[in-house]
């Protein structure tokens, strides 16, 4: 069985970011990256699945992103994936949801796949909104905000996080689920998988060589960024120490009538 | 992009606020567009929700209760929705930014190949243009977004804009089954665990614990009677979740729900980043805490000092005293 783990590298929540004005995007030169921490939790149950299956079940990992990244894309090999495959092309700077959906797909589906686990959102746009497309894009079913995930054979069951609770749901292999944080505890890689990783294969391929078909940067984008503004600073508002719980609880009321709040 | 085309989500009948909220919006954006607001509404008791809508200003309900919908899971309803989309033609297309918002809102981008954003907060329309605003990298920047092509999906954080009834034409349609279909995601059970609550992400008001609650027990007593007080809802610190005193969808920050309510309470919250990014937009912060020198009071509007054990019981006390 081939599963395909889609990871984001993305910018360290808390490093200073900055747009650069004159190309709207992020500025990610000195910022340090990392693997969006909801991917760590995808990785994890690949690499529970490919323990429970064994055989010859392998775990790949694919991103597109600048090759600078490959470093980070070894820390998923040192937690125990096979292999990677980068998509690495400058034609792909500025791709937007869109691109980057229509892109992996064409990559995955020549790689071919069983099955395609993705993290539900990344920590730099919070979109979340790039597994429904690319489920959409490979053609086969997507099951969003897995917390639990079975697979017997090809059957796969799964149960699904909602607005208002949870969900059962099943269906057949191929296919592409999301998973949320509480579906399991990402390890940390082993002193032992840290060595094994510098020789694991991170192949890098352009647009071209992972069969994307259309171009997918900027230019092709389907949304453009026609602004950036920084919003007002919220300012450091009062502090009132309050002598007893009728002093601190009138204090809040006062200032709650303030704002018309109550 | 001419008219604009909403996706009513709602829970047994029932539009969600969001979904209200998203309706009442609409029509301001289509009357720029010179175009009209069509609503779609799908799944068991769309009927009833689509006659709760008529008292917002909507031309068209296009309506279709077909078993299937609730039977698999997303895939009928996208494929209800790409062929009234089509049937519309260029449009904005609107969805809440909720779990079933977002992943509708994606997959129909991928079937009309259009651009899509999501966690918008304001949609401009300037000269027959449509810009989306939205706030990135936890709020720190605010983009603009604009699309190209024939349709644009944007994806509306709730508590954005104002529910304001005004009835439109209303005109119900029934939407016709998709043909030639087959469906490969079976629902075998549905848990609806809080039919009537508001998330975190649609309440106008949130009471927020933290560690310093200390246990599970005052999330469902002081903090949860404050909320009540209020009309609000309980949220959460991830440090709170992950000790187990509360459901995950209750947590607000990076890992959790960006939220922007009207007003905001954290209690024993010490306003760590991966918290601020998820509740900077609200309104209005309060934040009662012990320690006079916590993060959280460099943004907070009023930081109390002092013991939460008997400040919120005293609040919910003065605040009930102050309705009656
Ligand atoms: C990748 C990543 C993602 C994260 N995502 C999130 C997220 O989504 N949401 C989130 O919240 N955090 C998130 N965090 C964790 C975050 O960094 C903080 O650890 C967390 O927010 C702290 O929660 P807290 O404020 O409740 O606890 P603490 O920081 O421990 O603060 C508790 C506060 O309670 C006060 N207190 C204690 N007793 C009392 C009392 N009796 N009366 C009044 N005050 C009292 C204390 O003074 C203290 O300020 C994330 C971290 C990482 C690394
Ligand atoms: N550039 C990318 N390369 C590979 N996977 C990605 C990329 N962007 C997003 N993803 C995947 O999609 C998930 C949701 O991301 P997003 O839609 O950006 O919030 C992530 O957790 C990843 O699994």
């Amino acid at each position: 069985m081939k599963i395909l783990v889609t990871v984001k590298l993305v910018p360290d929540t808390t490093a200073e970011k900055r747009i650069d004005p004159s190309t709207k995007r992020l500025v990610r030169t000195g910022v340090e990256t990392v693997l969006n921490p909801f991917d760590e939790y995808a990785i994890e149950a690949a690499l529970q699945l490919k323990e429970k299956a064994g055989g010859d079940t392998t775990v790949t990992i694919v991103t597109l992103a600048p090759e600078s990244g490959k470093e980070i894309v070894r820390k998923a090999l040192a937690m125990g994936a096979d292999d990677a495959l980068m998509i690495s092309d400058p034609a792909a700077e500025g791709s937007d949801v869109w691109g980057t959906a229509y892109a992996l797909a064409q990559a995955i589906k020549k790689n071919g796949f069983d099955l395609v686990i993705a993290g539900t959102q990344s920590t730099d746009s919070t979109t979340g909104e790039l597994p429904g497309a690319l489920a959409e894009y490979l053609g086969v079913p997507g099951v969003t905000y897995v917390r639990k995930l079975d697979l017997d054979g090809t059957a796969l069951k799964a149960e699904r996080e909602t607005d208002t609770g949870y969900a059962k749901v099943s269906t057949d292999l191929p296919a592409l689920v999301s998973v949320t944080k509480s579906i399991n505890e990402p390890r940390y890689p082993s002193l032992k998988g840290i060595m094994g990783a510098k020789k694991k294969t991170i192949a890098v391929q352009t647009l071209a060589d992972a069969g994307v078909d259309k171009p997918i940067g900027s230019d092709a984008a389907r949304t453009e960024v026609t602004n950036l503004e920084t919003p007002p600073a919220r300012g450091k508002g009062q502090i009132f120490e309050a002598a007893d719980a009728v002093a601190g609880a009138t204090k809040i009321v006062e200032f709650l009538r303030e704002r018309k709040l109550v | 992009m001419r008219d604009v085309i909403i996706f009513v989500e709602h829970v047994q009948g029932q539009p969600r606020r969001v979904s209200l909220e998203i309706a009442s919006k609409a029509k301001e954006i289509a009357t720029a567009l010179g175009g009209t607001v069509h609503a779609i509404v799908l799944g068991k008791n769309a009927s009833a929700a689509a006659e709760a809508l008529k008292a917002y200003p909507v031309d068209t309900i296009h309506v279709a209760e077909d078993p299937d919908i609730d039977a698999y899971f997303i895939d009928p309803s996208v494929d209800y929705l790409e062929a009234a989309a089509k049937a519309v033609g260029p449009a904005l297309v609107l969805v809440p930014y909720t779990m079933i918002g977002r992943d509708l809102g994606s997959r129909l981008a991928a079937r009309l190949d259009a651009g899509q954003t999501a966690d918008v907060t304001d949609v401009v329309v300037d000269g027959g243009k449509v810009a989306c605003v939205s706030p990135k990298l936890g709020g720190t920047v605010l983009t603009s977004c604009a699309f190209k092509g024939d349709y644009g999906i944007a994806a509306i954080r709730p508590n954005s804009f104002k529910a304001a009834q005004s009835a439109g034409a209303g005109t119900i349609v029934q939407l016709e089954k998709p043909a030639g279909k087959t469906y490969r995601i079976k629902v075998d059970e549905e848990v609806v665990e809080a039919a009537g609550e508001l998330g975190v992400e649609e309440a106008s008001t949130v009471i927020a614990g933290g560690r310093g609650v200390g246990g599970p027990e005052p999330f469902s007593t002081i903090l949860k009677d404050l909320a009540d007080s209020l009309g609000g809802s309980v949220g959460a610190s991830r440090a709170a979740v992950d000790a187990g005193w509360i459901g995950h969808g209750h947590q607000v920050g990076q890992t959790g729900k960006t939220i922007s309510p009207n007003l905001y309470i954290a209690v024993g919250i010490s306003g760590a980043i991966q918290h601020k990014v998820g509740m900077r937009t609200a309104s209005t912060i309060v934040a009662i805490n012990k320690d006079g020198t916590v993060p959280i009071g460099e943004f907070a509007d009023l930081l109390v000092v002092g013991d939460l054990f008997s400040i919120v019981p005293e609040l919910s006390k003065q605040i009930r005293a102050g309705h009656s």
